[in-house]
């Protein structure tokens, strides 16, 4: 019997690492014929970016230099062996390690979207629980708030943000200083739109549960209302909005090459901006592919703490 | 009080580039008057793209020129008036053939690394530009006309060219070609592209990327330009160069007080700006080209000049850049930038009128209409492609051609505006799928009317980059431009750009908008900040902070 379950945790540990290389083949493998496959030269941006009007000379070392002589698939299948010796390569325009470039940023990004989350969690419980079963005007503030939260764009909340608390109010700076203040904005503006967004699939579940058979057994044994709600309700209700964050997250890269440009703060996503501007594929296919990691990683762990909080999805099945 | 200069900007250089000094607003604002003090530590907010070298010999942008003109010098500067003046460079001799050029150099100069300044390193420079490794375009282009240079001894340089460049000195003014020290440069690309080392007022102390260059004082500063405010060490301890990319952060940035400085100022902001007590504008239009629309003249329906005049007819641009840019941009008539001596200005040329706009397109043949107005010639549709860089056209450039587009449609032109990403855009031009196109040209002195107008440029360089959108290809213009480029003597050289500029203005191979846009916001703390005369690169040689 218990042959059989380590046979199972081996074959679906075997299975989920097949699944993520995959994933990250697929992304590196579009990300090449993407960047390559749209107009303008990746040389350029070794030659001060596109525009150049570089000699011939220079043209030919940083083509022969870089394999852009070669034809596209023999470059592809460079590209990918290299990958698989997690050799990133070097970036054309800032002419460093593409593996550095990512330790610079990532960190900052990190923090920008893990603290975006959990403000994001927290607001989306305080959302759920404050307007879950409340009169009907209070439930469609609920809903308009919810809706009105998950569809504004960043670029428009960061500016309100910025007019309101530092320009007129002048509790929080402009531009992220590296200071815990400089984080408040951003991490702000992040969350909003997701803690929209997971209120809104998270209310839903929870009036569904607190209708649930088991919700009144439990308030014939004596749950109190409170208890009802935290103790078992909300159990049913944060698991569609757990497997949902695996979602956020990437939604959190793409707007952190919105909300990194406007607060000004080094990552991830202003290096994926600039690298696609100047056509570096090295630094694009590095950011796509650390994005594409968390990500199968995140689903992982979703996936993983989906089958803890029910045990009715045992690690076995399916 | 100069700090809405915008009401009185005459298109005349000498004016222009005179208002660009700082000093007399800020002493008339405030009552103190005690003089520079020394000490604090400028905070600089850039929107431009942060360089990916600091080095402006690599590759050779903008960006670059405005970290580098804290840091490096150049042989010679350009003043106010449009003069060349004296830099590194103390004087300079010419042979009568043209084809030597003599410099005397300033003695006694150190760069910032203890290696002394001298005629060796300028031949070093030179070299470093023209190596096909350093990978330079904009300053390896300046110096394709120069075959050699000699140290002849420590204080001469001597420049042999090989054929007559009367743009020399303009081109070695530019702060692509400033003198960096050999010995930095002997450290290889990676480390001078990170640090490199000048004779300028500042040092790069350190950079980290996506968010800050720091420069600290040089403490034995002593080569100022020879139209400097203040000739010893600079007043500040330092500059902080930061990269805020957002327009509406960099002036929240400068209202709350965390940078100084902001450049990159749209119209929006210039105006929420104005009426500030605490604010100065600082107007320097960057030389060389105007902002102009380029009209496509090697092939159909461009090549026809009467369809050009039609559609230059057609469009009510006065109306639209009052609107759009709240009088903040004055209207140019001109190829030229409005700061370069030698710009010549038509407004004749440019006059709105939709009717006259509609019989020469009757005329040309183009007097059939479809269904949706726009106008045909034997089944053909008169349509216009116009590539739009969103890097190099700011949102209210952007506006500007959208309703441009919809004036046009009136006369029954099909415009095609299609917004592009950088790298899109320069391969949208190198495949001449473009119809219209603006793109600014950046370079002191009229001989940008060579790069722009002559039909060598029509040629694409080798990484298919060519400057000659408007694809003029005259032989009278051509020549034209030779003789100036061979022509040492100021009036004579004025002259024939004079009548290059008529003939391109009168084959309507242009429709000029306006200044290259180059707009600084400055705290009233920072006094004495002024924009050089030669690519209008901000200089905080004589700054003090208040």
């Amino acid at each position: 019997m218990s042959g059989s379950r380590a046979q199972a945790i081996v074959r679906w540990t075997a299975r989920t690492v097949l699944r993520a290389t995959v994933v990250l083949w697929a992304s590196a493998t579009l990300v090449f014929f993407i960047t390559r496959l749209v107009p303008g030269d990746p040389a350029e941006a070794a030659l001060g970016g596109p525009g150049s009007q570089a000699s011939e000379e220079a043209l030919d070392a940083v083509r022969q230099r870089y394999g852009f002589d070669q034809p596209l698939i023999v470059q592809y299948g460079i590209a990918m062996l290299a990958l698989l010796r997690l050799d990133l390569g070097t970036s054309y325009a800032l002419r460093q390690p593409v593996v550095q470039i990512l330790a610079d940023t990532v960190p900052g990004t990190a923090t920008l979207a893990v603290l975006a989350l959990l403000l994001a969690w927290a607001m989306a419980l305080a959302l759920t629980l404050s307007h879950t079963r409340s009169s009907r005007a209070g439930a469609a503030i609920g809903d308009t708030v919810e809706i009105v939260a998950s569809a504004v764009p960043h670029f428009w909340l960061a500016t309100i943000l910025i007019a309101v608390f530092s320009t007129a109010l002048a509790w929080f700076p402009p531009v992220s200083t590296g200071t815990p203040a400089g984080l408040v904005l951003p991490v702000v503006t992040l969350a909003v739109p997701i803690a929209g967004f997971l209120a809104h699939v998270m209310r839903g579940s929870l009036d569904e549960a607190l209708s649930a058979p088991f919700a009144t057994s439990a308030v014939a044994r004596g749950e109190t209302a409170t208890g009802l709600r935290f103790r078992h309700a909300l159990r049913h209700a944060a698991l569609p909005a757990l497997g949902l964050s695996a979602w956020a997250f990437g939604y959190l890269i793409g707007g952190a090459v919105v909300v990194e440009t406007i607060f000004a703060r080094p990552g991830l996503g202003r290096s994926l901006l600039q690298a696609v501007t100047v056509r570096d594929v090295p630094v694009v296919t590095g950011v796509v592919l650390v994005s594409a990691l968390v990500y199968v990683i995140l689903t992982v762990v979703t996936d993983a703490l989906t089958r803890i909080i029910d045990p009715r999805i045992g690690i076995v099945t399916r | 009080m100069r700090s809405r200069p915008r009401r009185s900007l005459i298109p005349v250089a000498a004016v222009a580039a005179s208002a660009l000094v700082l000093s007399a607003c800020a002493g008339d604002s405030e009552p103190t008057a005690t003089g520079p003090t020394t000490g604090g530590t400028l905070v600089y907010a850039s929107g431009d793209a942060e360089p990916t070298c600091l080095d402006p010999h690599v590759g050779g942008n903008y960006p670059q020129a405005l970290l580098a003109t804290q840091f490096l010098e150049s042989l010679v500067s350009r003043d106010a008036e449009g003069e060349i003046v004296p830099w590194l460079a103390e004087s300079w001799t010419v042979s009568d053939d043209a084809l030597t050029w003599e410099f005397t150099l300033a003695d006694g100069v150190e760069f910032t690394d203890g290696t002394p300044f001298d005629a060796e390193a300028v031949k070093v420079n030179v070299e470093h530009l023209q190596d096909p490794a350093t990978q330079s375009s904009t300053g390896y282009l300046a110096v394709e006309k120069v075959a050699s240079v000699e140290a002849v001894d420590d204080l001469t340089a001597r420049f042999t060219l090989s054929e007559p460049d009367s743009a020399l000195l303009e081109s070695l003014s530019q702060p692509w070609l400033a003198i960096e020290s050999p010995a930095g440069i002997a450290r290889g690309m990676e480390e001078n592209c990170e640090s490199p080392v000048g004779t300028g007022p500042f040092v790069v102390d350190s950079w980290a990327k996506q968010d800050r260059v720091t420069l600290t004082r040089n403490d034995d500063y002593s080569s100022p330009p020879a139209d400097a405010l203040h000739d010893g060490p600079a007043y500040l301890d330092g500059i902080e160069w930061r990269f805020i990319p957002d327009s509406a952060s960099r002036y929240a940035a400068l209202q709350a007080g965390e940078v100084q400085v902001i450049d990159n100022v749209q119209p929006d902001v210039l105006v929420q700006a104005e009426g500030s007590d605490s604010l100065v504008e600082l107007d320097a239009p960057r030389p060389g080209s105007s902002n102009r629309i380029e009209l496509n003249s090697g092939k159909a329906p461009f090549d026809d000049v009467a369809v050009r005049e039609a559609f230059i007819r057609s469009v009510n641009v006065d109306d639209a850049v009052s609107s759009l840019f709240q009088g903040t941009a004055e209207r140019s008539f001109s190829p030229l930038a409005s700061v370069e001596p030698a710009a010549y200005s038509d407004d004749s040329l440019f006059g709105y009128d939709l009717d006259e706009a509609n019989t020469l397109l009757d005329e040309a043949g183009w007097s059939e209409k479809d269904s949706d107005g726009v106008r045909t010639k034997d089944g053909e549709r008169l349509t216009l492609a116009f590539p739009v860089s969103t890097n190099q056209s700011i949102p209210a450039e952007v506006s500007l051609f959208e309703q441009l587009q919809a004036g046009a449609k009136d006369a029954g032109f099909d415009v095609q505006l299609d917004l592009l990403d950088l790298a899109s855009w320069y391969a949208a031009l190198g495949a001449n799928d473009y119809d219209l196109v603006s793109a600014p040209y950046t370079k002191v002195g009229p001989d940008v009317l060579r790069i722009l107008y002559h039909s060598d440029g029509i040629v694409p360089a080798p990484s298919g980059y060519f400057a000659n959108h408007a694809q003029v290809d005259d032989t009278a213009v051509d020549a034209l431009l030779d003789e100036a480029s061979a022509t040492l003597d100021e009036a004579d050289r004025a002259a024939l750009y004079e009548e290059a500029q008529a003939d391109v203005l009168e084959g309507y191979y242009i429709l000029p908008l306006y200044d290259q846009q180059n707009h600084f916001l400055l705290s009233t703390s920072v006094h004495d900040a002024r924009a050089l005369g030669t690519v209008s690169t901000p200089s905080f040689a004589a700054a003090w902070l208040s």
